[in-house]
């Protein structure tokens, strides 16, 4: 191998330099890394998921349009109030109507819009008189006032399901908030609230904002928490490895530096910190053990030579080919992101592929400095052990490879049958995102969201718009019936639990005007008498109830659609349902979506898809570069191998454990690409280099038993490089497992296996492949 | 006690309106009441009746606007502060003939009634929080008839200038919790009509502001003829003309009864 091969341009070689100037290179890293670091102070975040797709997107400007249109919040808290004999008792609807006081005085909240049992208009009509007033003005104090209001209560089918539960046990208040204000922080004030409350009630904090809020603050919590405690069992894991506290600082430091780094620039460019790029130190952290690869082969180097610099040299010269490459196809792999339409996916993948690229021209120039410094007592006490021969791990992975190598038709037929199972699961994957389910089972935000769907119509919120060229067009009694219509379909879905309209209150008046005769809970037959209606109920209602249901011509109409999960396959069926009505019986009104809950759905098809598309074109791109390392098609889908098997094992577990493809398995599956294609990368590079050390030319295939035993001894010694690489990585993540979001559960679970996975699959595999398509793999290389 | 309060009031305003009591000087200020209750009289009981017809315009954060227009009729009981109200309404064209009456008692809930033409009922009405919308605009019931001076605490702020009128600034603040927590009043020195208003809610903010844009003396009496009433915090206003307003017409009692709301008196309303 030629030095300068390692080193990018001819007759200049980094690490060179780097060996005889180890004190500069110190230098200029420090200077480096604190200039960057002087953009922290800089620092923002963005910790709302929903900003992932820019307000500026199709769906925001439309959703910003119907809440103007209809006078709607962006986001409401739903607090429950649940008593198992009862809420309908003077206590309880005492604490009620406190509840609703209070939130009105909380900042953030759109006081003259908190809806509750106390404010919550109600049309009746009772004794000759017609009356249209808040339900509960006064807190009933006897048992008859209580008994008239649980009557009043359950006469009216707009309240249940929605204010009151069918079974009188669970209420809600609704707390509106003004735009750009933070749910999480009003849930907390809200909890402070109904805690001060005693008695036999259980509260309930629920709704979009809560969950979104609560989990963008506590993933950046998290972060912060879980960034350094992988870190430091990276670091343990290292000394425990190379029994080298200085070595073990090294490569966190490397990372450390890398990380400031590229945070540093994304901050001097004026970024925002969003919830991905929260997650890239630890992305950074796990790309940085690739730097194993170079002590694992130096501290073997070094037992041979006893000779520091040479041996550095030699490492850098036998690793750095494979290690310039996995850089190349990490960071491309990370970098195509950029090209996604996502712009926080893009920022993610920007920022990992130059973190990428600064931890390689790190290993490069600062490993090798510092490696320098060590001193050759501790190397040689390190070292000691680093033994093909000697070494227990080194003898397990190299039978491991000779398993392979030995029966390859055997093996390659395992995989096969596994693979065929794994894309069986895989089919059964769905894509789904539930921001709620991201919380654990137990959690207060999901008991909250269970709870509260389980009593009432549902806290997840979709509207679907009806609108129309003509004004006064909704004042029409065949309008009124074309969204009844659309109403009762909607109502088939077992997901729907409730819906609202302007029809509803029609119909109530109707009735109500006509003595309370059910005979007259219909649409009426004419137009004035519609107009007249909603003239009536929006002169003497809040000016809110009727703003909510249609706009302000009388062009448009917004029903309501309570979900009872976050689902977004539930707005998918309301979308299918409405679109096969306005199919089956046309009507010049036009039906579109809208809300909260179809923006999820948007948000997960968008940011989900464009991450799915991202990782699509970063398989072919890892694979280009692949073709170009080994300048060879057929090494480089031998080398694609481990890669896509892992992948597709992943998501045939997936599959069959019946777990949702969402945001966090596909950002998980954009690391996985980085990673497991580093092993192959490394294996074959090895292989080939130790045929070529024992005298192998290229350009034929080599005799069964020297294959054999340069892939024994790939397997061994750059195989332990590999498995050291995986297992640092693993129990890195594992720490993940017992995080409270369960994203960070998956993520972690999956990274440990999936590093396994890989690894097992690079060092059984690739030998049983390479056995088995020798000929044609050696044959006319070259 | 409430209702003797409410005398003294009165007297007290009625001697205001007289002029200066002797004995005190000219420069002095009224106090905050005396200025509240002239402001009262002026904008609430001008006349022995009114008879005007509306225009109210409502429009909101995206500028698109709901018209209303209406005939309202006003009667001042001969004794009291009692008053009754008839409105009709002409537009929009699908509620023409929907009908409004209201007694106003200032120690009691009002009596409403209320006529749906399209169904030929006439219906007693529930009566309603008078800080809640007058027919669905940004005006409340109080706005529109008064709300009694016995509920407030007054104090006089300052005395400035708004455009060219020198004003009192009075600082209205319910003695009960409610959702306007204070309320300032600018009000015209010489006509006692209040030029400028702005509400606040419990938390300090700007709730609504309302102003007075043309005001114009008929029978001698100063009116409000153009006035606009801006709910700040959703952006939405009411903009309400009076086309033709007019006093001591002559309207019957008897008129503001139940059976006129289906057969409106042609003689006032067409």
């Amino acid at each position: 191998m030629r030095n300068n091969m390692n080193n990018g341009l001819a007759g200049f070689s980094l690490v060179e330099w780097s060996i005889r100037r180890p004190k500069r290179v110190v230098a200029l890293a420090v200077v480096l890394t604190a200039a960057f670091g002087t953009q922290f102070p800089k620092l923002k975040t963005d910790t709302n998921p929903k900003n992932m797709l820019p307000a500026t997107s199709d769906v925001r400007m439309w959703n910003d349009e119907v809440d103007q249109t209809f006078a709607l919040y962006e986001d409401t808290i739903v607090v429950g109030v649940a008593r198992e004999d009862g809420v309908l008792n003077p206590d309880t609807l005492a604490k009620i109507a406190r509840i609703t006081d209070e939130a009105g005085t909380i900042p953030g909240v759109a006081a003259k819009d908190v809806t509750s049992l106390k404010n919550v208009d109600n049309v009746t009509a009772a004794e000759g008189m017609l009356k249209v007033s808040p339900l509960m003005a006064e807190v009933p104090q006897s048992q008859e006032e209580v008994e008239a209001l649980k009557r009043t209560i359950f006469a009216n089918p707009l309240l249940i399901g929605r204010l009151i539960s069918r079974d009188g046990n669970t209420t809600a208040v609704y707390v509106p908030l003004e735009r750009g204000a933070d749910g999480k922080k009003i849930a907390d004030d809200l909890r402070r609230t109904v805690g001060k409350l005693k008695g036999p009630e259980a509260y309930y904090i629920a709704g979009d904002p809560v969950a979104r809020d609560t989990f963008g603050a506590e993933m950046f919590k998290l972060m912060g928490l879980f960034s350094p405690l992988a870190g430091m069992i990276m670091l343990a894991a290292i000394y425990l490895m190379f029994r080298s506290l200085s070595l073990a600082f090294l490569v966190m430091g490397v990372a450390m530096i890398a990380i400031v780094w590229s945070v540093g620039l994304l901050i001097g460019l004026g970024f925002p910190i969003h919830i991905m790029s929260s997650m890239s130190p630890v992305f950074l952290m796990a790309i940085a053990t690739d730097s194993i690869h170079i002590f694992n082969e130096f501290y073997f180097r070094y037992r041979e030579r006893k000779n520091k610099a040479q041996a550095i040299r030699e490492t850098m010269s036998a690793v750095g080919r494979p290690v310039r490459y996995t850089a190349l196809a990490t960071a491309a792999g990370f970098a195509v992101l950029l090209f996604m339409h996502i712009i926080p996916v893009r920022v993610f993948g920007g920022l990992v592929a130059f973190g990428t690229v600064a931890l390689r021209l790190l290993s490069f120039s600062l490993v090798p400095a510092i490696l320098t410094f060590v001193s050759e007592e501790k190397m040689e006490r390190a070292s000691r052990t680093e033994d093909v021969g000697a070494d227990r791990a080194a003898r397990w992975l190299r039978s491991l490879g000779d398993l392979g190598a030995r029966h390859p038709a055997a093996t390659v037929l395992a995989g096969l049958a596994a693979l065929a199972l794994a894309v069986a699961g895989a089919t059964r994957t769905v894509v789904n995102n539930n921001m709620v389910n991201w919380f654990k089972a137990g959690s207060e935000v999901r008991t909250a969201d269970r709870v509260m769907n389980e009593a009432l119509g549902g806290t997840s919120l979709a509207y679907i718009v009806a609108s129309s060229h003509e004004e006064d067009s909704i004042k029409t009694p065949e309008a009124l019936r074309y969204i009844e219509g659309l109403q009762r379909d909607l109502e088939k879905l077992p997901l729907v639990g409730k819906t609202t309209s302007v029809v509803d209150y029609v119909k109530r008046i109707n009735r109500v005007l006509h003595g309370d005769d059910p005979r007259y809970d219909t649409v009426p037959d004419s137009r004035e008498e519609i107009a007249q209606y909603l003239f009536l109920f929006g002169m003497s209602a809040k000016p809110a109830d009727l703003d909510n249901v249609v706009d302000y011509r009388f062009q448009k109409a917004n029903i309501w659609i309570q979900l009872k999960t976050w689902d977004a396959r539930a707005m998918r069926g309301v979308i299918a349902a409405q679109d096969a009505y306005a199919r089956a019986s046309p009507f010049p009104l036009e039906l579109k979506p809208a809300g909260t809950a179809y923006f999820n759905l948007v948000w997960n098809d968008e940011v989900l898809w464009d991450m799915v598309k991202g990782f699509g074109l970063a398989l072919v791109v890892v694979f280009v570069i692949l073709v170009f390392n080994f300048r060879s098609f057929k090494w480089a889908v031998v080398g694609y191998v481990p890669l896509l098997f892992t992948i597709l094992l992943i998501y045939g577990v997936l599959g069959f454990a019946g777990k949702d493809f969402d945001m966090p398995i596909s950002v998980l599956s954009c690391l996985s690409l980085g990673m497991a294609v580093d092993f192959a990368i490394h294996f074959i590079s090895r292989l080939k280099q130790r045929l070529a050390e024992i005298g192998h030319e290229s350009g034929r295939a080599p005799d069964t038993e020297v294959l054999l035993e340069a892939l024994r001894w790939t397997a061994a010694r750059p195989g332990k490089g590999i498995m050291r690489n995986a297992v640092l990585f693993a129990s890195a993540f594992s720490v993940m497992l017992f995080a409270p979001l369960t994203p960070y559960v998956t993520v972690g679970g999956f990274i440990a296996g999936m590093m396994t996975l890989s690894a097992l699959m690079t060092i059984l595999y690739l030998p049983a492949l390479i056995v088995l398509f020798k000929g044609s793999l050696f044959g006319r290389a070259s | 006690m409430v209702a003797r309060k409410r005398w003294v009031g009165l007297l007290l305003a009625l001697v205001g309106a007289i002029g200066p009591a002797p004995g005190v000087r000219a420069s002095d200020a009224p106090s905050a009441e005396e200025i509240m209750q002239r402001f009262h009289e002026a904008m609430f009981y001008a006349g022995r009746d009114m008879k005007a017809k509306v225009s109210m315009r409502l429009v909101n954060r995206q500028g698109q606007e709901r018209g209303r227009t209406m005939t309202m009729l006003r009667a001042n009981a001969s004794d009291g502060r009692n008053q009754k109200y008839y409105i009709y309404f002409h537009q929009p064209a699908d509620v023409r003939g929907t009908a409004f009456l209201v007694w106003k008692y200032p120690d009691k809930d009002d009596d409403r009634w209320l006529h749906i033409p399209a169904i030929h009922l006439t219906t007693r009405v529930a009566a309603k929080d008078r800080q809640s919308s007058f027919v669905g605009s940004d005006f409340t019931y109080e706005d529109i008839s008064g709300r009694d001076v016995g509920l407030d605490r007054y104090e006089l702020l300052r005395e400035e200038s708004l455009g060219d009128k020198a004003c009192y600034v009075v600082e209205s603040t319910p003695k009960e919790t409610s959702v306007q927590a204070r309320k300032v009043s600018w009000i015209d020195k010489t006509t006692f009509l209040p030029l400028k208003e702005e509400s606040y809610d419990p938390r300090g903010r700007v709730l609504k502001v309302f102003t007075a844009e043309e005001i114009r003396p008929v029978k001698g009496r100063p009116t409000i003829v153009r006035r606009t009433m801006r709910d700040v915090q959703s952006d939405h206003y009411t903009e309400v003309v009076f086309e033709s307003v007019d006093y001591d017409v002559g309207l019957e009692d008897g008129l503001f009864a139940e059976r006129y709301l289906e057969k409106p008196p042609g003689k006032w309303i067409h």
